[in-house]
């Protein structure tokens, strides 16, 4: 169990660390305010242009709660993809891996070091707006099943943004890849648009890809929490985390032997 | 006319007091503590045209935020200055015409793309016709020996070719007035050898008046003619390089090497044995308490001597010394 | 004006500078058309459901992302350092473009070149082919609209970037910034009450990017050239001002981080 004390202090470290520059904290956290009031003009039109209080099952009250966890899952993201392709083209991952822990884990625990605090601030901002919307967030329940869910999604991230970073091992420059990524999710994950709206043969491509078990997962559980849901998207994402958790660490382990083979 | 007047130069920093731990940090949030630095105090000095200045002193002195104030990049707390007749922070865009400067830590040069390219674009913010930017190229060229080096990408250039380029690259629009910050920095000793060299012609032969700015006493040496040593935001020491040496040399090193095996006692008073062997012998002693005499004759007694080495303390232990004077001076105007 | 000679020589030496990395311009241009294909795609998506919004069909929003696309384009090809500034301030690399005889500002926000923002414009002239909106008259009013958008967009990036000079490191509140720009500006302004607007005009000045020129370039009228004439004159204006401001106090030293 030491050697795990380790990478809490390092998330420790890094959660202070996301504290130094408060203003920046606040400020971007403030950003969520005018996306969730336009979303909320948004789907207030829609929903009255359609001329129906429930479409696909959402309700404006919950579509706007989901669009909320959806923002704050989306915005709390930390830019590890550039960071590490960036350690990796300037030959700095060399040193990370002379030191006596393990390169993956460290950077987990540091992203959710920065993760945590913009989430909550995000969370709480994209609350309130909300709030003064449409009314007062879903039932507990719902939020327990979300929490649960959002490790998943942090892990899934984390994983899919690191394999990213990895390939500056292959290729010149990751960025592409990075927006690409965030396409998907935007898209298959329901974080525009829920996904109950989309057509069925979309739904069921999306449900199946890891997309949507990182942002619409804890966004419907969030709304409308169910045993069933639940059990789906921790399934989901376990599977999901499994076959990308595996495909990193493989990944991980050739580019260091490229590395001690042939030099930074 | 002087190139520059420093007239009681002051700055002072706010800087925010950063507080350890999560409950600091959290009341840094809403109730931050300042904390005033004074880099510089109240510094004056002048530097003829053409002149080759050092500036010299331990990291945290003032150097940089010196040349930052003589660029006219940073505005003083107080004290005037005039740098080639403008007043720095008031007539930036204008001085940026006739000085150039090199920043050990700031690169000029595009990183991607060739220096020529860059040449060519200086030229261009300095509103130099292309014509006049092709040949002072060349001349520039030659005067740093660059020739090979001008059509290949920065980045593929060692650090020593880079900063050759880079300190030409100074040169371009013909300054009155070069200012380098730490340019020697962490180059080789050939490196340096060379840019030392370039340096110092370019300036006697275009009347360039040069301000360096070092913790390397090397640069100092080979470049400057006179040094102003600054500690603490203040003058610590002004004189010419030689009276430096001569002031501060009062220990001498001196090894010698004889034909023969020799036995003799070299304890002398005053002098320190600082390596003894069959074939010879290494001191060191205080000029100002045992005579260079006494000590050459004992030596010249014990054998017949075949070599013979005597050396000056480095610049940098006189350097070193100053610092430590300045600073029990000011202990004791402390107490 | 002899500016326009620096920055030609800018631009270009910018262009030599990314040409030098074959393979990475190509991915960077190619990746983000596909990117802004794909991000158009969620409107593909929810028109196809929802039909319209007000009179506001997928026809006006392939324009209006047009227009955001081109005008996204146009910044980070020609003042890619726009994005950075909030960086470059922090890092003390402004003193280099400080220290040159040349116009601080411009200098600084014009010596980058985004590859991707090849990607960018090129995707917006498709996104208006693709409109069926496609008229001669437009094309050249979807050009000016494109200019002026791009300097609305340009002066909201170094606005924001100087707040550096106050708030220190604020890249994170940037890249928000342009997000939010992007993602607003696609959204039509039938959509949205006053008080909506108001916002979508100001703090965030995304209709000036996207809605209102691409009302323009579906159909001319004076109003709507006002409206970015106006938008664009006031946030350049802006822009300069503050960016002036803020320098000042970085030049009394009260800025960030100094190192002694």
């Amino acid at each position: 169990m030491k050697s795990f004390k380790k990478y809490w202090s390092i998330f420790r470290i890094t959660l202070i660390n996301s504290l130094a520059y408060p203003g920046e904290l606040i400020g971007r956290s403030l950003m969520i305010i005018p996306f969730m009031w336009i979303f909320y003009q948004l789907w207030k039109i829609t929903f009255e242009a359609a001329g129906v209080a429930t479409i696909n099952g959402m309700t404006l009250y919950s579509t706007l709660w989901y669009l909320m966890m959806a923002e704050t899952i989306e915005l709390s993201r930390p830019a590890l993809a550039r960071t590490i392709s960036e350690n990796v083209k300037d030959g700095s991952i060399a040193y990370i891996l002379n030191k006596p822990y393990s390169f993956l884990l460290y950077q987990f625990s540091n992203s959710m070091g920065e993760t945590i605090f913009r989430a909550l601030t995000n969370a709480l901002f994209g609350s309130v707006v909300v709030w003064w919307l449409v009314g007062p967030p879903p039932a507990p329940l719902g939020w327990f099943f979300a929490l649960i869910a959002l490790f998943g999604t942090w892990i899934l991230n984390f994983c899919i943004t690191c394999l990213i970073g990895l390939s500056a091992f292959l290729v010149e420059d990751v960025s592409p890849y990075m927006w690409i990524y965030q396409k998907f999710v935007f898209i298959l994950g329901g974080f525009l648009i829920p996904l109950s709206f989309y057509p069925p043969w979309l739904q069921t491509i999306a449900k199946a890809l890891p997309f949507a078990a990182m942002i619409y997962g804890p966004s419907q559980l969030f709304v409308t929490p169910s045993l069933e849901l639940f059990i789906n998207v921790l399934l989901m994402q376990f599977i999901w985390i499994a076959i990308l958790g595996s495909t990193l660490v493989f990944s991980y382990n050739r580019g260091v032997t490229y590395l001690t083979v042939n030099g930074g | 006319m002087s190139a520059i007047e420093v007239t009681q130069l002051q700055k002072t920093f706010q800087t925010k007091r950063k507080t350890v731990g999560l409950r600091g940090s959290m009341r840094a949030l809403f109730k931050p503590e300042y904390s005033s630095i004074e880099a510089v105090r109240r510094l004056s000095f002048q530097m003829e045209a053409g002149e080759l200045l050092g500036f010299i002193g331990p990291n945290g002195a003032g150097k940089s935020t010196t040349i930052k104030m003589l660029t006219g990049i940073l505005h003083p707390s107080g004290g005037d200055a005039k740098v080639l007749g403008f007043v720095p922070w008031k007539e930036r865009q204008k001085l940026a015409y006739h000085i150039g400067t090199v920043f050990g830590q700031r690169p000029q040069l595009w990183y991607h793309l060739p220096a020529i390219d860059t040449f060519m674009l200086f030229g261009k913010i300095y509103e130099m016709d292309d014509r006049e930017t092709k040949k002072r190229i060349e001349f520039l060229a030659e005067a740093f020996e660059m020739q090979d080096l001008l059509e290949t990408p920065v980045r593929k250039l060692s650090l020593g070719q880079r900063m050759r380029c880079e300190v030409a690259a100074s040169l371009l629009h013909r300054p009155k007035l070069l200012l380098l910050d730490e340019p020697s920095i962490g180059l080789d000793v050939v490196a340096k050898q060379h840019i030392r060299d370039a340096i110092r012609r370019m300036a006697q032969e275009e009347n360039v008046g040069v301000l360096l700015t070092s913790h390397d006493a090397g640069d100092l040496e080979a470049l400057c003619r006179r040094v102003i040593i600054i500690n603490h935001g203040q003058i610590v020491y002004e004189d010419k390089v030689s009276n430096l040496k001569r002031k501060f040399l009062t220990r001498k090193m001196v090894e010698v090497r004889y034909a023969e095996e020799v036995s003799k006692d070299f304890s002398i008073s005053g002098v320190e044995i600082l390596k003894i062997g069959h074939y010879g012998v290494k001191l060191r002693f205080d000029t100002t308490k045992t005579s260079v005499d006494a000590v050459m004759s004992h030596l010249s007694e014990a054998g017949e001597l075949v070599d013979i080495t005597v050396s000056d303390p480095p610049l940098e232990d006189v350097i070193a010394k100053i610092y430590e004077q300045a600073r029990e001076a000011e202990n004791e105007a402390g107490k | 004006m002899k500016e326009l000679k620096f920055l030609l020589a800018v631009w270009k030496a910018n262009l030599l500078s990314v040409m030098e990395y074959r393979i990475s311009f190509i991915t960077q241009v190619l990746g983000m058309m596909l990117n802004d294909f794909m991000y158009f795609a969620i409107w593909i998506i929810f028109f196809d459901r929802f039909k319209d919004v007000r009179g506001w069909g997928v026809g006006d929003m392939y324009i209006t992302y047009g227009v955001l696309a081109s005008a996204f384009g146009l910044v980070s090809l020609f003042l890619g350092n726009a994005f950075t500034l909030s960086e470059i301030i922090n890092n003390g690399r402004l003193d280099y473009y400080l220290s040159l005889p040349r116009p601080v500002l411009l200098h600084t926000v014009s010596s980058r070149m985004v590859s991707s923002g090849m990607g960018d414009f090129a995707y917006g002239f498709v996104s208006y082919a693709l409109s069926g909106q496609y008229t001669w008259d437009g094309f050249l009013r979807f050009i000016l609209a494109t200019f002026l958008a791009a300097v609305v967009f340009a002066s909201f990036l170094i606005l924001v970037g100087s707040l550096a000079f106050w708030f220190g490191i604020i890249s994170n509140l940037t890249n928000l910034m342009v997000n939010a720009m992007i993602t607003f500006g696609i959204y039509p302004t039938t959509l949205f009450d006053n008080y909506a607007k108001l916002i979508l005009f100001t703090i965030i000045p995304a209709a000036l990017m996207g809605a209102v020129p691409a009302e323009f370039i579906a159909q001319f009228s004076w109003l709507s050239l006002a409206k970015l004439l106006t938008g664009a004159i006031i946030f350049l204006f802006l822009a300069i001002t503050i960016f002036y401001t803020g320098l000042k106090r970085y030049e009394s030293g009260s800025a960030i981080q100094i190192e002694v």
